[in-house]
């Protein structure tokens, strides 16, 4: 139960259930949030990968750590930034449709 | 019993994880999408500990359950999107492709992991590697490769780099969010400044 192929079958269930939000959602805060749910399958995946290496190689299982700390620190960048960016949008629009960002052209 | 435990909460913990995952996407309201999004959250940080990474998943308790998702819920307070502003989901066909190419990755990924040979030996996760007596000649206080100590003695030597690269990322992402942020007062001060000026010159066009 408890093993690498089961911890990669949740991550890949949980990485395709965020692609599934991206691409068929309209609302942006979902589209985000789906965003950060695709993240962290790829931890999970990550970190049990390093785990699982760490029999024959300890640093391997703090190589997958840190990267996963460093796509944290990348999810807490983007969801500031993009967080912003939907308060600017709704400022604007009243709207929090992604049809209606078509209308920033550049 | 131990391992008894730790393959039961990790299914459980699967379980949950897989069923919030659904439900994130498919609720209209952004709020319940992040509520079950928080509890998930919540379940991979129990794979983390269950994966002898403690620190890691502190860190995602912390980092992702405690400020991200509190900046979500926040945003989505203020717009308070809810009736009419909610954006109307497309159509069937919108919603079967994006479940088709979901299906087409998860099939893609599902066989490449069931037919990795290199897998299964690695399956059950053996027992860690023997924690150097010392490290660079200095005696290592590395009791467990999840702890606090091992951890960063390993990010501030062989990972230096990418953690100042990381540094670099969240400053600039803290001057973006600080700017576009600021963007809209600016331009309102110019707006009632040029009101203001304008009602003077009216005033001015009375008096004469």
């Amino acid at each position: 139960m408890f093993s690498l192929t089961s911890c990669l079958y949740i991550s890949a269930f949980l990485f395709s259930t965020g692609v599934y939000g991206v691409l068929g959602r309209r609302n942006i805060l979902v589209v985000l949030m789906s965003l950060e749910l695709m993240l962290n399958a790829v931890n999970l995946a990550l970190v049990a990968f390093g785990r699982a290496y760490a029999a024959q190689d300890l640093a391997a299982a703090h190589t997958g750590q840190i990267f996963a700390l460093m796509v944290i620190a990348v999810a807490a960048a983007e969801a500031a930034v993009g967080l912003s960016i939907v308060l600017l949008v709704w400022r604007r629009w009243q709207s929090i449709d992604v049809r209606d960002l078509c209308r920033m052209h550049g | 019993m131990e391992e008894f435990l730790k393959h039961s909460l990790f299914g459980l913990s699967g379980l949950l994880g897989v069923v919030c995952a659904v439900l994130v996407v498919t609720r209209k309201n952004p709020i319940y999408s992040a509520l079950f999004l928080i509890v998930l959250l919540g379940t991979i940080a129990i794979d983390f500990f269950l994966l002898q990474a403690e620190f890691l998943g502190f860190m995602q308790l912390l980092v992702y359950a405690g400020a991200i998702m509190v900046l979500f819920l926040f945003v989505i307070m203020l717009i308070n999107p809810r009736g009419d502003s909610l954006p109307d989901e497309g159509g069937a066909t919108d919603r079967w492709v994006a479940f088709g190419v979901a299906l087409l990755i998860f099939s893609l990924l599902f066989t490449a992991i069931a037919k990795s040979p290199r897998l299964k030996e690695f399956d059950s996760f053996p027992g860690m590697a023997a924690v150097p007596e010392t490290v660079m000649g200095t005696p290592a206080r590395t009791a467990d490769h999840g702890s606090l100590t091992a951890f960063g003695y390993e990010m501030f030597t062989t990972h230096l780099f990418v953690f100042e690269l990381t540094s670099i990322l969240v400053l600039s992402a803290i001057v973006g969010a600080v700017h576009l942020s600021l963007r809209p007062r600016r331009r309102k001060r110019e707006e009632t400044e040029a009101a203001l000026d304008s009602s003077h010159g009216r005033e001015e066009h009375a008096h004469v």
